[in-house]
Order: C-alpha cells, then sequence, then structure tokens
C-alpha cells in the first residue's frame, strides 16, 4: 500500500502532470504522453514531498523521462503524443463486410446472432456488396481492411468473390492499399474456395476455443468435429502459404479464441493446442456480452477475477516457452505493449480513445445497413438499433461519419473526460468502446468501477506492468518481440499503384 | 413513506405502497444537467421525475416499472441512481475543466474522418444564407455598396452635381 | 386519478405540453398552471394504465425538456 505523505507535506510543484499506482510493491508513474518510471515507495516519497537531489540518480530518471516541469520537453511530449493518436487524421480503415448471418456451426457464445442455414433472406446481395464497396472507398484513409464476417462468410462465396472483384476493379483508379480478411469457422473450406482466397490473397482467420473436447463442445457442428475441420484447413492453408514461398512465421492463419467458463481450466492446454496447430498468436478474449452469449451468460460467464487468473497463467506459460525458443505472443499483451513500449498505438479499434467506432471502423449488414462498429450491429440483432448510422444506398460518407452518434461516441470515449479513467496511470495505453458500456450498463459512458472491460484492461496491464518491473530481461526480450510489427505485405493490394502516385 | 434503514431520511426513503424510491440531493454538488444525465440512464427501467425539494436540494423520484418490489430491491434503486449521479456530476466537473482537450481530439478524429468536402457535396451546400449581420458592410462587394442607384429612386437635391459632374 | 407536477425550473412547459399530445390517445388529460408547477392531471381505465402513462408521460417530458436545455447551451 502506497503511504502517501500528509497532505500539507506535499509539494508536487515541480513535478509535470503524473498519474500513479502501486505495482508489484513499487509505483509506477505515468505521464501525460505515455512515458513510465517505476520508483520505489522511498523514492515516490521524496519525489510528492519535492526533496529528490538535483545530483542524484532518481532525479536524472525524472528528468530524462520527462516528470519534472522544470525540464519539460513540450516537443518530446507533443512528438510522442502525435505518434500515439496519428490515427484520428484519418477515416475508417476497417470496414467489416457481413455477407450473410447464415451458419452451419452453433457456438454458446455467439456474439453475431447468426441465423440458420436455411435463411437465404439474411445473404447480401451482389447490388448491396457493390454499393458496399462504393461506400468504404470514399474513406478518408489511405489503407482499406475489408473484413468479411457473417454468420459463415463461406456460405455466400458468390458474393464474396463478387465483391472483391469489384473493390479490386475500383482501388484500380482509388489506389488505396487494399487489403482483404475473412473470419472463417473453415468447415465449408474446400481446394477450390482455398485456390481462390489464396490467389486472391485474402488473409484468413479462424477460431480455435483450444483442445478438440473443449472446441467441438462449443462450437457445434452437426454430424461433424468442429476442431478436426478448422485444425486440418489450417495445416492445409499454412502449407499453402509456404508452397508460396512466403515466410512462415509471418505468413500463417491467425486464429481467436473467446473465452468461456469452461476455458479456465484449461490455460495450458488452449496454449498447448495453439502452438500444435502452427499458431503464433493467441487472443485469449474474454467473452462478450452481444448476441447469444446474452442468453447463454448463466452458463458461459465468470466473475473477470477468474478470467485474469486464467490470463495470467496462460501468458507465464507462453513466456516459458518463448524463452525454449517456441514463438507465440498474446495479441492483448502484444497491443498494450506496443503502446507502452514502442510508444505507438497499433490502432486497435477497441482499445483506443477515441474510440474507433464510426472513425475507424464501419460494419456493413447484409442488408446494406451501416453502423459504427460491429457490436452496434450485434445490439441490433439484438433489437437495439442505437448504433446505426446509415445505408449503403442511400447514405452520405460525410453524413454517416459525421452522425450524431459517432460524434457522441467519440466523446464518451474521451478518457480524459471520463470519471475514474481521468486519474488511472493507464490512461495513455487504454479505451473501452462505448457500445460495451451501453449494453452492459445502459449508458455510452461508462461506469468504469463497474465495467468488466474496464477490469479486464486494468487487470492486464497490471500483469505487464509487473512483469516489467520484475526486470527479468528474458522476459522482456519476449515483450519486445511481441510489439515487432512486421507488415505483411504479400497481402497488400494496390501497394504498387498507391506507391507510384506518391 | 418508508425510511431506507441505512440511508438517513434527510438523503433517502422508499415508499412501498408507490413502489417507489426517492433521492434528495444538493443542487451545489449536483447541477440539473447531472441530474438530467443521471435519470436518462433509468428510464428505461423506471419512471423518473424530478422536482426541488426545496431551495437548495433536488428530489428525484424513481418508480421502477416493473411493480412489486421489495424493501431491499427498492433501495438498490437508490443506491444504483446514486453511484449513477455522482458518476455524472464527476463527468460534468470533467467535461468543464476539460473541454479544450476534449474539443481538440474530437475535433481532429472527426475532420480526419470527414476529410474535405466532395464537389457534390459542394454543389448541394446552400451558400446564400446570411451568416452574420454586418453594419458596417464588410461583406458587401465594391459594386454594391457604391454603385449609383437608378435615377427614379433618387429624389433630386440643391447639392446634387447631376450627371457629367 | 394521477397528478405529475412538473417543476417550471425543471420541466420545459412546451416539453410538458409535448408529452401530453403525444399520450393525449390513452386517458384524460388535464392540464392546470400553478406559479412553480405544470400540473398534469391524468385519468384512465384502470389504474395500472393510469399508473403506466403517468410514468411515461413524466419520461418524455423529462428528456424532452433535456432536449430543449441542449438546444439552449
Amino acid at each position: 500500500m502506497i503511504q502517501l505523505a500528509p497532505l500539507a507535506q506535499l509539494d508536487t510543484r515541480h513535478a509535470a502532470l503524473f498519474r500513479f499506482r502501486e505495482v508489484a510493491g513499487q509505483v509506477l508513474l505515468t505521464n501525460h504522453e505515455g512515458r513510465w518510471l517505476f520508483l520505489t515507495p522511498a523514492e515516490f516519497d521524496l519525489f510528492t514531498r519535492n526533496q529528490v537531489a538535483e545530483a542524484s540518480e532518481l532525479y536524472g530518471r525524472l528528468k530524462s523521462h520527462n516528470f519534472l516541469r522544470d525540464h519539460y520537453d513540450v516537443r518530446a511530449a507533443a512528438d510522442m503524443l502525435r505518434n500515439r493518436k496519428r490515427f484520428v487524421h484519418h477515416g475508417p480503415n476497417l470496414h467489416m463486410a457481413v455477407v450473410t448471418l447464415r451458419c452451419n456451426e452453433t457456438c454458446v457464445y455467439c456474439h453475431a446472432s447468426r441465423a440458420d442455414m436455411d435463411a437465404v433472406h439474411t445473404d447480401m446481395s451482389k447490388e448491396t456488396a457493390e454499393q458496399t464497396v462504393d461506400f468504404i472507398f470514399k474513406t478518408t484513409s489511405p489503407f482499406i481492411t475489408i473484413e468479411f464476417q457473417g454468420g459463415e462468410p463461406l456460405v455466400n462465396f458468390e458474393v464474396v468473390k463478387h465483391l472483391i472483384a469489384y473493390a479490386l476493379a475500383k482501388n484500380q483508379q482509388a489506389a488505396k492499399q487494399l487489403e482483404f480478411t475473412m473470419v472463417t469457422n473453415m468447415s465449408l473450406m474446400d481446394e477450390d474456395k482455398l485456390a481462390y482466397l489464396i490467389e486472391h490473397k485474402v488473409q484468413l482467420c479462424t477460431s480455435v476455443d483450444g483442445p478438440a473436447p473443449l472446441h467441438d463442445k462449443q462450437r457445434i457442428l452437426p454430424m461433424a468435429s468442429a476442431y478436426a475441420h478448422a485444425s486440418k484447413w489450417i495445416a492445409r492453408i499454412n502449407a499453402a502459404y509456404e508452397a508460396k514461398g512466403l515466410d512462415p512465421t509471418l505468413y500463417h492463419v491467425e486464429a481467436l479464441l473467446t473465452t468461456t467458463r469452461a476455458t479456465l481450466p484449461l490455460w495450458k492446454e488452449v496454449v498447448d493446442t495453439y502452438v500444435a496447430l502452427g499458431c503464433r498468436a493467441l487472443f485469449l478474449r474474454p467473452v462478450d456480452p452481444f448476441g447469444f452469449a446474452a442468453r447463454t451468460g448463466p452458463k458461459i460467464e465468470y466473475p473477470r477475477r477468474e478470467y485474469l487468473e486464467f490470463y495470467r497463467r496462460a501468458v507465464d506459460y507462453m513466456i516459458e516457452l518463448n524463452a525454449q525458443g517456441v514463438e507465440v505472443l498474446e495479441r492483448y499483451a502484444a497491443i498494450f505493449l506496443t503502446k507502452i513500449l514502442a510508444g505507438i498505438d497499433p490502432n486497435f479499434l477497441d482499445v483506443r480513445w477515441p474510440a474507433g467506432a464510426g472513425l475507424g471502423a464501419l460494419a456493413y449488414n447484409y442488408d446494406g445497413a451501416i453502423f459504427t462498429c460491429d457490436e452496434g450491429r450485434m445490439l441490433d440483432a439484438m433489437g437495439d438499433d442505437a448504433f446505426r448510422i446509415g445505408h449503403v444506398a442511400t447514405s452520405k460518407y460525410r453524413d454517416v461519419v459525421g452522425h450524431d452518434t459517432v460524434r457522441a461516441v467519440a466523446i464518451a470515449s474521451n478518457l480524459e473526460a471520463t470519471p475514474d479513467c481521468v486519474d488511472c496511470t493507464y490512461l495513455p495505453y487504454c479505451g473501452v468502446p462505448p457500445s460495451h458500456s451501453h449494453k452492459t450498463q445502459g449508458t455510452i459512458f461508462g461506469r468504469m468501477r463497474e465495467s468488466p472491460l474496464c477490469e479486464v484492461h486494468k487487470g492486464i496491464q497490471d500483469y505487464l506492468f509487473e512483469k516489467l518491473a520484475q526486470g527479468d530481461a528474458r522476459t522482456r526480450k519476449t515483450f519486445e518481440q511481441w510489439t515487432t510489427h512486421r507488415p505483411r505485405e504479400h497481402f497488400l493490394q494496390g501497394a504498387e499503384a498507391a506507391k507510384g502516385s506518391e | 413513506m418508508t425510511a431506507s434503514p441505512t440511508i438517513p431520511e434527510a438523503l433517502a426513503g422508499a415508499d412501498l405502497e408507490a413502489g417507489s424510491v426517492h433521492l434528495l440531493v444538493r443542487q451545489e454538488l449536483y447541477p440539473l444537467d447531472a441530474v438530467f444525465a443521471a435519470a436518462f440512464t433509468f428510464i428505461k427501467d423506471c419512471w423518473v421525475l424530478v422536482d426541488r425539494a426545496d431551495a437548495e436540494r433536488w428530489k428525484i423520484v424513481l418508480t421502477p416499472k416493473a411493480a412489486g418490489r421489495g424493501a431491499d430491491e427498492l433501495q438498490g434503486w437508490i443506491g444504483s441512481y446514486a453511484n449513477e449521479l455522482l458518476s455524472c456530476a464527476y463527468r460534468h466537473r470533467l467535461a468543464k475543466e476539460n473541454r479544450a482537450t476534449v474539443e481538440a481530439v474530437t475535433t481532429q478524429a472527426l475532420a480526419g474522418a470527414l476529410g474535405p468536402p466532395t464537389l457534390d457535396e459542394l454543389e448541394d451546400f446552400d451558400f446564400s444564407n446570411e451568416a452574420f449581420e454586418d453594419p458596417l458592410g464588410i461583406a458587401q462587394s465594391w459594386e454594391e455598396k457604391y454603385a449609383k442607384k437608378p435615377k427614379a429612386e433618387v429624389a433630386p437635391t440643391d447639392e446634387d452635381p447631376g450627371e457629367g459632374a | 386519478m394521477i397528478e405529475l407536477r412538473f417543476h417550471r425550473e425543471i420541466y420545459a412547459g412546451e416539453a410538458v405540453d409535448e408529452a401530453v399530445k403525444r399520450f393525449a390517445g390513452f386517458g384524460a388529460f388535464e392540464l392546470v398552471e400553478e406559479p412553480s408547477h405544470w400540473l398534469v392531471r391524468f385519468t384512465a381505465k384502470t389504474s395500472a394504465r393510469e399508473r403506466q402513462v403517468a410514468g411515461e408521460v413524466g419520461n418524455y417530458a423529462l428528456g424532452a425538456s433535456a432536449e430543449r436545455r441542449k438546444g439552449a447551451a
């Protein structure tokens, strides 16, 4: 417990703005631009009483990290802040196209509120696909990622192909850096589809909930093993990339899981499963309150402190594996560590402020309705259209990104004006999507003490900073590796045209 | 009226018969905007009425829409509203203190996403509105300001130099 | 009969009027002006209906008043 000096003895006139928190028996300071420093309790006491000797090592550290008002480097702070917030200069780069709600798997936590396989009315038409692409290309961002989602996007493969062809043709003029990704359960994959997806450079992402019994229990594929399909095609696709001469450490299927109550005791098995499949990244996502998960909550939900115990064990194990030469990273950690260690924002739209909803991402439903984010679309499927902001056939781009809802979400997600967050040491690195607060608390202006997502983000950052405080060189090296961003240029389309126009 | 067993009567109470609770909060601590903001979070599940208790206090009455609430549950509504009200009041203060920062970030974020208007959008734009009063005629063109008025409109005077002058 | 008291400092008169108009079809409304309050007296076929509609009128008036405050700000 930090022992603060009595109020009458506190003197921070020498200090630039800082926030502080006890982590691993030390005091973590962060400043306005996101620099951080660990002080011992005794050092912190000196700092808060303005009794740090100028000639001391502590003074030197405080000065070099920009915590002293007399030596505050405004330029450096501004540069760092600008770097962290550079995403505000561009419009939406991530565009989620829900090409169908139909899905052949039934997942206990399905956030997307999937539809049965005979619900063909939930397929996106070619006309809507074209209108969606027309709208997407109005973005002010020079980067466009079109992410195919569902339901199961392979169910409506003809429209997927049509959309890709239309977008590529459009990009001949637009010359954006264009990428395609697809989130698929793999169970409808075949060699023809794979050949097309490989040829058209569509990045593939799938779900792996853990070892086969867990995966198959949570992701029900009638008359078959969902795990068997996923694992088979992960191996097949990775082999196909390698056959094309692509570096397997960089080009492979991405997989992620949704952590349910059943997952919690299986932290080691989950990691081992991913490693055995050749996956180099896990995204240990907690379950969200959208879609079916809202109803199945009593079976799959858990207190977030239990999730954080699971998380710590899993990531500790992954750090151990890395020390043994097995390269595997945890995505949540990588997102935060990139902000903490590298000072840049990887622009993961759910962990940034202002939030990515409407400004960094847009979601397009099968019927052409536009939402601020995929969670907004999920809420609409649950009967709440609060985040619906337009339609591809009738809305103008500036009316959509300038929509009142987008403005409200931008303001609501600003941590500088959010109680609790404004004083939180992790403010420079954090973010909670207002759609989550809206669902769980009835207001886009979240009460963070009651937010399960705040608890998760705080808990993960506490864990990461504890590791940093421990000062283990191997752990630090692993963490640095997790921040390394190697662009996957093979998937960029139109890059040549874009470069040529510079 | 039933007083809540754990909350002072001067601050809150519950009416079991009416199925409602009320809170009395000081205006100087909780501005009306915060009271409204907190109330909004509850209008889905409660009927909310705001009144003046006296010169210094607001009175907020919450009636949960689902009937048949026991004393414990009603007390829970008091706590929930009080928490949300505190959050809203704090946010209200923060918004005032940090208005410049929030505006700067939001404006830049929206400007970045919006980009400049297209020619089509400019075509639709209505430039005809008078944007401001212009008593000194600053926004008027020289021609508008100094153009000679048609002869029929001007009554001749002794000082009128006439044409050609 | 249920009586709603809307304090003039808190609720805009137009907002109360708007709320009453919106729910006019659900029963009988009587509007009375007091120095400090707008009074709305509502009568419906059943007490449950009175309770519900009166509550929704209150919520509507609250929202409409907040809108007007926003506009005036």
